[in-house]
Order: structure tokens, then C-alpha cells, then sequence
């Protein structure tokens, strides 16, 4: 029974690789995914490994909470450097001072200011070589020496060769304490590498870099090396006796510290995983309709030599298992080829990512057996799964049909296919409704039963929507429309199954697209509403902001300008949820940015007050004048007063809790500004603009916009994001059309005579091609047109589900889905082109002569 | 008449010629030759029917003057066109506009009714057909009633009659019929034979029938003869049992 098997998969090999296709792409960006994130994972692994090479201990501040982008500490005093010198076994303590701080270049760009990329930092410079995980390096025979004097600075080598720096020269760097010029007296390299994983780094001497980029008397950590030996552990438990009694610190040994830190990139790189193993998921998942298909397909054009099976004698269960069989070796190959296709993919991604400034410097990758094992029993599961049902119907074919020939199935609307397709569609909506108001894997999982849902109704839909969809088409293309219509419509199960794989791809997108013009559009909203500054300064980029707090001030002197106010953004934990805060001047604020506080008053902030926002307000069921429990990175739990509720939900610069700039700053040392509102004689003019570009001049970092600017500028966030969503789900798509493409080449083996017959009374082999070209359009039209309305219905359900974060306006992005269609009929052409060519080159009289 | 040597060229004018065709498939020792420098001619306004045991190579004469097929040596013409000259393109046009086909079986696209068949090649060529004859033909064929079945709520015979009027409809020079009643019972069979009789001599139509059966050739008004590539014979106003006396001869 094998032996058969594998002689059927031998004898149609150009078919099994289009089956396996699917598989393939699904599996690849499974296996791309965890190679990649392994590579990156192992990367920074080595990393950290060689940064604390040589430190035996660690002191530093417990984590205060975990945020978004992980744990959050404040810093520690320098005053226990000394302490720790003292202690027994302890050869060398030095304070580890870190933060941010740019390198302006000769053409006044500020390098890593873009927002996306790798990070802008500033240390200061370790005097002990085992400990510093810099070290200089001489370039072009100029020696590199360390900093010494305030005035001196080192950059590491990529950022000097990016902006052209060499010893010798000046180089203004902007940190907190704005910008200034320094002497580069030395060029260093991080580890081996040129940088450290892409980030600029700028090194001062100790005194300096705890005033520009830390806090004055204080260290980010204590790194210490152990005497001789003296091991790891005993270090660090004594350097624990002598801090004993100081509070929220930590001694870790230098093994203990690797692990922490790698735990923490593992951490942030996971959701980097799910999310993207998501999208894998999503692609195999549209990829088993089209296996599904194809072997429904093949099993059907194969009844005669099934039912010859059975009449001479196979049972019913080795038929399946011989179709199961076949879809397991077609798995198998899939996957293997996959696996292989996802490592190159992930090499791709990689020199993708290094273009985007986040260098992994590693030529090895990493593949780690998840992703092998993942590879092989994912692309088989799906593989055998899509096939079980078609090999059931294999065994239900009478032995009878081996004598007989086999018409098309044309079957579509039973009532039982409606009932039942309605009936699971029904259970989609409702595990979907469940979900959104509790969990999102189970609106993940109402979507996939609705999908299924619209999948078994599809044969009954198929037919009339085909018809609609053809008769345009018949109208501008005459007989060869008709007949790209009608065949189309002659086995509704068959073409409904093709169009359901692209149907889920154009869901998701459409999904998107109305997402993404309803976040538009209520962003759009809440800043016409809000936004009464005539002007303001943004730092583009995620977490603390990029400009230097003096900036107010010199902006405050600039002609034109009637009122400045920064506003300041970081990590705070309220009651039990983490999350951002902003700092705002009380009684500025809502002339220049209406937060519309609908209870209590700004004013009344002070030094322990919040603002909270009414959705987190109401979930919490905090009222005004409410107590709440406030930890700030820095200096442990606070309590706060609930002094105001806002209801300015729709911009996303507005996080869930409002402090006062004087609370923000005393426990936020040496802060930025994250952004700054103006308000200038005589609203916006190009007067006022000139003035304050001038002024602005010395912090390329920092981005002059008005109203609409800033309102251009996040919606081009919102596009990004979109976009790269998209792209992700592009894979999905192209699974779909290569369906398409599939299920037409077998359809045209089945009608070779017809075609044959066709060409012998006068069709033209361009008349060939339109025919199965129109049958490709007529196919991915009806994938794009449920596509659309099953995403629309989606996005117009996520959107209200997404009321409490703000999204509150729903808007259907007609244009783009005119658009949805349009691409999905070129590209309906586009994956015709192989199908139609094979069709359009049948010898005509081979073709009537065929069984 | 008794069945002599080729005859010269008949009285009408000829629509379609071949000059010395030959049809070799394979090479070397497997070579077959299919088609043995033929000349023959068919008259305008005449239906003959070309005979011969399998593997005479009447198939591939048919196929060849029809242009479904290529001759390795010779020339065939239709009218005062060389279709031996013709690329693929040049004869699906004259397929689709001067030629009508009628195969064994399997003659209509499943997905297109009666009428649809039958205009299939006038719509390929984006024509509307002339409706008076179009209405004689399908009154001819008996199909006025059945326009708007699909082929698969059709009678066998029913569906050879829609082959037949398709063949007609473009008013072709010249219909070509393979084996048309081959799959047909003799009733069928028998009323399809008078329709392509009656177009001949009704409609003034050209056609050319491949046949083995003797009774399906006497319904026709000359018979040529084919045996190992050659034609042996010819036979003008045949009758069946004289045909069949005739391919006894021919060892079938």
C-alpha cells in the first residue's frame, strides 16, 4: 500500500512541491523567528558574559518594579564605593555611572536620535581595566588614552567612524545638562566589537558623567573584583555584612549578575517571539486550507485509481492511511525545506536589522533544536491534520466508481452545511465576544472558529457571489468572462476553499487598515481638542525624552515666545499596575494641553497629588481625595492623593497617571523633557518658527513641529506600525495566492479536454490565458470581498473593544479597501501567469483524446 | 459505379486539397508512416466520408486538413489558403472561423448551455451569429426547445445534434466530423446522419466525415478509401452494403 504511495507522490513531484509550498513558507517563518531571536538571545548572552568577564560582584539598588521594558532601579551613593573597597577580599570597587547622552556630528545630526534604533549612552570611564568593558584602541597609529580632565571624552569606534571623528578633535555631546564641546581624546572598542550592539557611547571621566548623564553622588552599580583567591561567593556575601542595614541594595556575584541580565533580555526578547510566532502561526494556518484543498483536489481526480484500491480488495482504513501517509511525507519534506528556508530567513532579518542600526555583531547563527523540533512537528501536524478529512472522503469513494466515471462535485448548499457553518460562525462570535471583555488568546481562537465558520458556509456563497463578481467581468471579456465565471462556480467547494485562505490573510490586513484609520482618526481628534500650544519641541524617541531641561529656559528667552512648558515622561507604579506617568506644570497645562479634567483640579497636584485617567481611575475605583501607593524607581513607596480625574484618552502621549513637574522631578533626578509646549505672539508664523529654530539650533535632537506637524507625525507612527504589521501578514497572503495558483494548475489537468476542445473550435491561446486568468481574479476577488467584510466587522468590534484605551472613533478606510481589491485582482493575474501558460501550451489534439 | 483508382478532381470546385501529403511520426526503426503522399480533394457542396481500418490513417488526414495537426511533407489548402503554411496562431483563427468540428464524444463545454455551445466559436471570435440562420439551424437540428440545457440534461444524441449545429453555425467552408455517431445508439446515430445530410444537401454545406462504420458512409455522397497511409479507393453515391462489401476487401 505504501509502495503506492510513494509512487504516486514520485509520479507528481511538481505537484507536491506547490502542496508543500505553504508548508514551507509557514514553517520558514517559524523557524526564521526562533533562529533569529535565539541568535539575538545568544548574542547578548556572550555579551554580557564578556562585560562582567572579570567582575567577581555586583552592588546595586533592588528593582523597585518591572515596567514595559523591564526592571526599573534607581541608583545607589557613592558614598559606599569606599565601604566596599574596605571590605575583606575586595581588590577593586569602582562606581558604574550610566545614561544618555548624544554625539552631535559635523553636520549637526545628532547620532541614535531617530527614536527606533539603538541607544545613545554615556558612561564614565572605568580606570580598571579588568572592570571597564571598554578599552582603547589606537586608530590610523593616532594613540587613544583615557579621559583625565573634565573637558575630555572617549566615543567608541563606530560612532567616530560614522561621524568622522578623529583624536584631537571637538565634539559637542548633548546630555541632561545640555550641550557642550569636548576633546575626544580616545577611541575605544566594546569587547571585540566596534560598538556596543550598534549604541553610541560617549565615555567621561567619573566626576563629570555623574553630573552630565548621572546624578551627583551617585553610581548606577558598584563593580567589584575580588583578591586572588577569593571566590565569587565570598565577596559578595562579605561586601552583604558591610551593607548590611542599607536599605532596597543588592549584592550580586558576577555569575549571578550575567544570569539576571540575560534573564531580563530573554524576557523582553520572548514577547518579541510570541509575537512574531504569531504571525507564523497565522501563515500555517492559511497555508492548511490550501493543503487541505489540494488534497481534496488530488483525491478527487484520483477517485477511479482509489476506487481500484478498494475493488481489488484494500480496506476503507488503509485508503486513509495511505492518503495520510503521503500527506506526512509531504510534511516532512516541507518542513525539512522550511527549517533550511527559515535559517536563511533569519540571516535576512539580521543584516535587515543591522540596516536599521541594531548591529548583532555575530557571523554565526544560532539554531537552537526548538527550532528544529517546532519546524518538523508543526509543518507535519498541519500537514496531516488538513489532510484528514480529505482522506475520509478517499475511503467513502465505492468501489462501484472504479468503473465509472467520476463527475465534478458540484454539490454546495446543503442545509446541514448551512446549519453547521452557521452554528460554528455562531460560537466564533461568541467565544470572540467572551474574549474581549477577559482574555485575548480567546479572541484569537473566536476568530480562527469564525474563520472555519465562514469556510463551511463558503460553498453555499460562493456561486452567487462569483456570479456577481463575474458579470462585470463577462461584460467587458465576453465568452472567455463567461466561461472564467462558470468555472469558477462548477465546484463551489473547491473555489470557496481557495478564496477562504485569502480571505483570512485580507481579513487581517483589512483588520489593520481599519485599525489604523480609526487610531488616525481619534488621534487626529484628541489633538484638535486638545492641543492649544502654537508650537512644540518633541524628543523622538521611546522612554525618558532626549531634551535637556535648560532648554525650556533658553526657549523661554526667545522673541516670540509668551509661554513655555515641559512636560516630562517615565516608569512609575501606581497601586499594583505599572506604567508611565507625565509630568506636567499645573497651572500651564490645559492652556497649552487640554487633559479635559472632568473631576477635582490640576492645581491641586503639589508634591504628593496624581492626576489618574478615567478608564484606569474607574477600573481601580479610585475617587478623588483617594490615598494611593506610589513607587517611584528612586526612593521607595509614596502615598499620593488622587487630586484630579482627565478624560483626555485619545492621545497617546497621555499616559494613565499626571504628576506635578516638582513631583516628577524630585523623584526623578536630573530628568529630560520629554517634550515642550509653546505659545508664541501671534500664533504660528514663520517669524516665531525662525526665532525658535534658532534656538533649538544646538539640540538636533529635539523636533520643532505645529499642530498639523505633530499630527502628521503621529499618524506616520501609527503607519509604521501598521505597516510593519502588515508586511508580517504579507506572508499569509502569498501562502493564499500560491493556493490559488495550485488549486488552478490541478483544475486544469481535470479540464484538459475541454480546454483541448475549446482550442479545436477556434480559442486563442491568449483566449486560454484570459480564461484562467479571469477564473484567478474571479477566485481572489471573493477571498478579498469576505477578507474585507469579515476585517471590517473585526476592526469595527476591536475598535469598540478598545474604547477605555482611547480608540473611540471607527472609521472604514473605504479608499484603502477599494485599494484591497484592486491588488488582490492584480495579484489574482499575477499568480494566474503560471497556470495560464501551462493551459494555453495543451497540444490540442493530445487533449482531446485524453480520458 | 464500381470502386476504381483515385479519380480525378470531381465536377464541383474544390475546398479543400492535399498535394502530396505525408505524415511520419517517430524515427529511425520506429518510424510509422501515417500518411503516405496523399492527394486528394474534396468538392464544395459535397459530403464524403473517408474510410478505413484503424490504423489506416484516416484520423490523420482529418486532423490535418483540419489543421489540429501537422504534415511532415506536402502541402494542404483550404480554399486558396496554404494551411500547411499557417503557424498555431493563423489556424485557430481558421478553425474558429472557417472550419466546424464535430467530435466522437465529448463535443460541448460542460458549463455553458445548449445555445452557448453552439455560439461558442462566433463568440470566441466576437460575433454575433446571422439570426436567420442561426434560427435554420437550430430548427434543423430540433433543438428549439433545449437552448437553455446544459449539456448534462442532455441525451447523447441530443448533445451530437448541438455539436452539430455549432459546426454549422459560422456558415463554415468546410465541417470536419469524427466518428460523430461512434458513441451513439443507431436511432440517434441515424438522425444525426440525416441532419448532416440534409445540411449538405439543404444548406449547400461542405463536409468531411471519418467513419468505420459502412451505414454512417452511406448516408454520405462519395466515399474515399484509406489503407496503410494511402488511398485505395473511392466511391461515389455509396449505398452501406456496398461499402461494406468494399471494406471486407480492405480486410476489416
Amino acid at each position: 500500500m505504501f509502495k503506492v504511495t510513494i509512487k504516486g507522490i514520485l509520479a507528481h513531484k511538481i505537484r507536491f512541491l506547490l502542496t508543500g509550498v505553504s508548508v514551507i513558507l509557514g514553517v520558514a517563518f517559524i523557524s526564521g523567528t526562533l533562529v533569529l531571536t535565539a541568535t539575538i538571545n545568544k548574542t547578548f548572552d556572550s555579551l554580557l558574559s564578556n562585560v562582567y568577564q572579570k567582575t567577581d560582584a555586583v552592588v546595586r539598588q533592588k528593582a523597585a518594579f518591572k515596567s514595559d521594558i523591564g526592571s526599573v532601579r534607581g541608583r545607589i551613593d557613592a558614598s559606599l564605593i569606599p565601604k566596599v573597597q574596605k571590605t575583606d577580599g575586595v581588590a577593586a570597587a569602582v562606581g558604574n555611572v550610566q545614561g544618555l547622552a548624544w554625539i552631535v556630528d559635523k553636520k549637526n545630526e545628532a547620532l541614535n536620535s531617530s527614536g527606533q534604533g539603538a541607544p545613545a549612552l554615556g558612561f564614565a570611564w572605568i580606570n580598571d581595566s579588568d572592570l571597564s568593558p571598554f578599552h582603547l584602541v589606537d586608530v590610523n597609529g593616532t594613540p587613544s588614552r583615557a579621559p583625565t580632565k573634565p573637558n575630555e571624552i572617549v566615543i567608541d569606534k563606530n560612532s567616530a567612524e560614522k561621524a568622522k571623528y578623529t583624536v584631537g578633535a571637538t565634539v559637542p555631546v548633548i546630555t541632561q545638562a545640555g550641550r557642550a564641546e569636548y576633546k575626544l581624546v580616545g577611541i575605544a572598542e566594546f569587547g571585540e566589537q566596534d560598538s556596543l550592539l550598534g549604541a553610541t557611547t560617549v565615555l567621561f571621566t567619573p566626576a563629570v558623567a555623574s553630573e552630565v548623564v548621572g546624578q551627583p553622588g551617585k553610581v548606577d552599580e558598584i563593580d567589584v573584583r575580588a583578591d586572588p583567591g577569593v571566590s565569587q561567593t565570598e565577596v559578595a556575601s562579605n561586601i552583604k555584612q558591610t551593607l548590611n542595614g542599607e536599605p532596597r541594595i543588592e549584592v550580586l556575584t558576577g555569575e549571578q549578575i550575567v544570569k539576571d541580565s540575560q534573564g531580563e533580555v530573554e524576557d523582553q526578547l520572548s514577547f518579541i517571539n510570541i509575537f512574531l510566532l504569531a504571525f507564523g502561526g497565522i501563515a500555517l494556518f492559511v497555508g492548511s486550507f490550501t493543503i487541505f484543498n489540494t488534497f481534496s483536489i488530488i483525491i478527487a481526480q484520483r477517485g477511479r485509481e482509489m476506487a481500484l484500491l478498494r475493488a481489488i480488495g484494500a480496506r476503507g482504513t488503509q485508503v486513509v492511511w495511505s492518503v495520510l501517509v503521503e500527506a506526512a511525507m509531504v510534511g516532512v519534506m516541507a518542513s525539512a525545506v522550511g527549517f533550511v528556508a527559515g535559517v536563511a530567513l533569519a540571516v535576512l532579518l539580521k543584516a535587515a536589522l543591522a540596516a536599521f542600526g541594531a548591529d548583532i555583531p555575530t557571523s554565526d547563527v544560532t539554531i537552537p533544536n526548538s527550532a528544529i523540533i517546532l519546524s518538523f512537528v508543526v509543518g507535519m501536524a498541519v500537514t496531516v491534520i488538513a489532510a484528514v478529512f480529505p482522506a475520509i472522503r478517499a475511503a467513502r469513494i465505492p468501489p462501484i466508481a472504479a468503473l465509472q466515471r467520476v463527475g465534478a462535485d458540484q454539490s454546495a448548499g446543503t442545509w446541514k452545511r448551512v446549519v453547521t457553518g452557521l452554528g460554528v460562525t455562531g460560537l466564533g462570535i461568541a467565544l470572540l465576544a467572551y474574549g474581549l471583555g477577559n482574555a485575548l488568546a480567546v479572541v484569537g481562537l473566536g476568530a480562527l472558529v469564525i474563520f472555519f465558520g465562514i469556510a463551511i458556509l463558503g460553498p453555499t456563497i460562493a456561486r452567487p457571489i462569483s456570479a456577481v463578481l463575474g458579470w462585470p467581468i463577462q461584460r467587458i471579456k465576453g465568452i472567455t468572462g463567461l466561461l472564467a465565471e462558470e468555472n469558477a462556480k462548477r465546484n463551489p467547494k473547491r473555489t470557496s476553499a481557495t478564496a477562504a485562505a485569502l480571505m483570512i490573510g485580507v481579513a487581517l490586513v483589512v483588520l489593520i487598515l481599519v485599525f489604523g484609520a480609526s487610531a488616525r482618526a481619534t488621534v487626529g481628534a484628541g489633538i484638535d481638542q486638545s492641543m492649544k500650544a502654537d508650537y512644540l519641541v518633541t524628543s523622538n524617541s521611546f522612554g525618558p525624552g532626549t531634551l535637556p531641561r535648560l532648554l525650556e529656559d533658553q526657549l523661554r528667552d526667545t522673541p516670540g515666545v509668551e509661554q513655555v512648558s515641559g512636560t516630562q515622561k517615565n516608569f512609575i507604579k501606581v497601586g499594583s499596575s505599572a506604567s508611565e506617568v507625565l509630568g506636567v506644570d499645573p497651572a500651564v497645562v490645559d492652556s497649552l494641553f487640554d487633559l479635559d479634567v472632568s473631576e477635582g483640579s490640576l492645581e491641586a497636584l503639589k508634591l504628593d497629588g496624581i492626576a489618574v485617567k478615567r478608564p484606569t481611575a474607574e477600573g481601580k475605583g479610585w475617587k478623588i481625595g483617594d490615598v494611593v501607593t506610589v513607587q517611584f524607581p528612586q526612593g521607595g513607596s509614596k502615598s499620593f492623593t488622587v487630586q484630579a480625574i482627565y478624560d483626555q484618552t485619545r492621545v497617546p502621549q497621555i499616559p494613565d497617571f499626571v504628576v506635578s513637574t516638582d513631583a516628577f522631578v524630585a523623584n526623578y533626578p536630573n530628568t529630560f523633557d520629554s517634550a515642550i509646549y509653546l505659545q508664541t505672539k501671534g500664533g504660528p508664523s514663520p517669524a516665531n518658527r525662525a526665532a525658535l529654530e534658532k534656538t533649538l539650533k544646538p539640540y538636533p535632537n529635539g523636533e520643532l513641529q505645529d499642530r498639523d506637524e505633530f499630527k502628521a507625525a503621529q499618524s506616520a507612527q501609527i503607519n509604521q506600525f501598521l505597516a510593519f504589521v502588515t508586511v508580517l501578514l504579507l506572508f499569509a497572503v502569498v501562502i493564499a495566492l500560491f493556493g490559488i495558483a495550485n488549486t488552478l494548475g490541478l483544475s486544469i489537468l481535470e479540464r484538459t479536454r475541454e480546454l483541448g476542445l475549446m482550442r479545436a473550435v477556434g480559442m486563442t491561446r491568449r483566449q486560454v490565458r484570459s480564461l484562467v486568468r479571469w477564473e484567478a481574479v474571479i477566485i481572489a476577488l471573493l477571498g478579498a470581498f469576505l477578507g474585507v467584510v469579515i476585517g471590517v466587522i473585526f476592526g469595527w468590534v476591536l475598535v469598540r473593544a478598545l474604547k477605555d484605551e482611547g480608540i473611540d472613533t471607527f472609521r472604514a478606510a473605504p479608499v484603502q479597501l477599494v485599494w484591497v481589491f484592486v491588488i488582490a485582482a492584480i495579484f489574482g493575474v499575477i499568480v494566474a501567469i503560471w497556470p495560464a501558460r501551462n493551459a494555453s501550451k495543451l497540444d490540442v489534439l493530445q487533449s482531446i483524446s485524453t480520458e | 459505379m464500381t470502386a476504381t483508382a483515385p479519380t480525378p478532381v470531381p465536377a464541383q470546385t474544390a475546398i479543400a486539397r492535399a498535394v502530396n501529403v505525408s505524415k511520419i511520426y517517430g524515427t529511425g526503426d520506429a518510424e510509422v508512416r501515417a500518411l503516405d503522399n496523399i492527394a486528394v480533394e474534396f468538392g464544395m457542396g459535397v459530403f464524403t466520408a473517408i474510410m478505413g481500418p484503424s490504423g489506416s490513417g484516416k484520423s490523420t488526414l482529418l486532423h490535418c486538413l483540419a489543421g489540429l495537426d501537422r504534415v511532415t511533407s506536402g502541402q494542404i489548402y483550404l480554399g486558396d489558403i496554404e494551411i500547411s503554411g499557417c503557424n498555431e496562431k493563423q489556424l485557430t483563427l481558421i478553425r474558429r472561423d472557417r472550419i466546424g468540428f464535430v467530435f466522437q464524444a465529448y463535443n460541448l463545454i460542460p458549463t455553458l448551455n445548449a445555445e452557448e455551445n453552439i455560439t461558442l466559436p462566433m463568440a470566441l471570435a466576437g460575433r454575433k451569429p446571422d439570426p436567420e440562420w442561426y434560427r435554420q439551424i437550430v430548427e434543423t437540428v430540433g433543438l428549439a426547445n433545449r437552448l437553455k440545457h446544459r449539456p448534462n440534461e442532455l441525451s447523447g444524441g441530443q448533445q451530437q445534434r448541438v455539436a452539430v449545429a455549432r459546426a454549422l453555425v459560422s456558415r463554415p467552408d468546410l465541417m470536419f466530423a469524427d466518428e460523430p455517431t461512434g458513441n451513439l445508439d443507431s436511432k440517434s446515430g441515424a438522425e444525426i446522419l440525416s441532419f448532416m445530410r440534409g445540411a449538405v444537401k439543404d444548406l449547400h454545406q461542405t463536409i468531411v466525415m471519418v467513419t468505420h462504420d459502412p451505414i454512417a458512409a452511406g448516408y454520405s455522397d462519395r466515399v474515399v478509401f484509406l489503407a496503410d497511409g494511402h488511398i485505395v479507393d473511392e466511391m461515389h453515391e455509396p449505398t452501406a452494403d456496398r461499402v461494406l462489401d468494399r471494406m471486407k476487401n480492405l480486410g476489416e
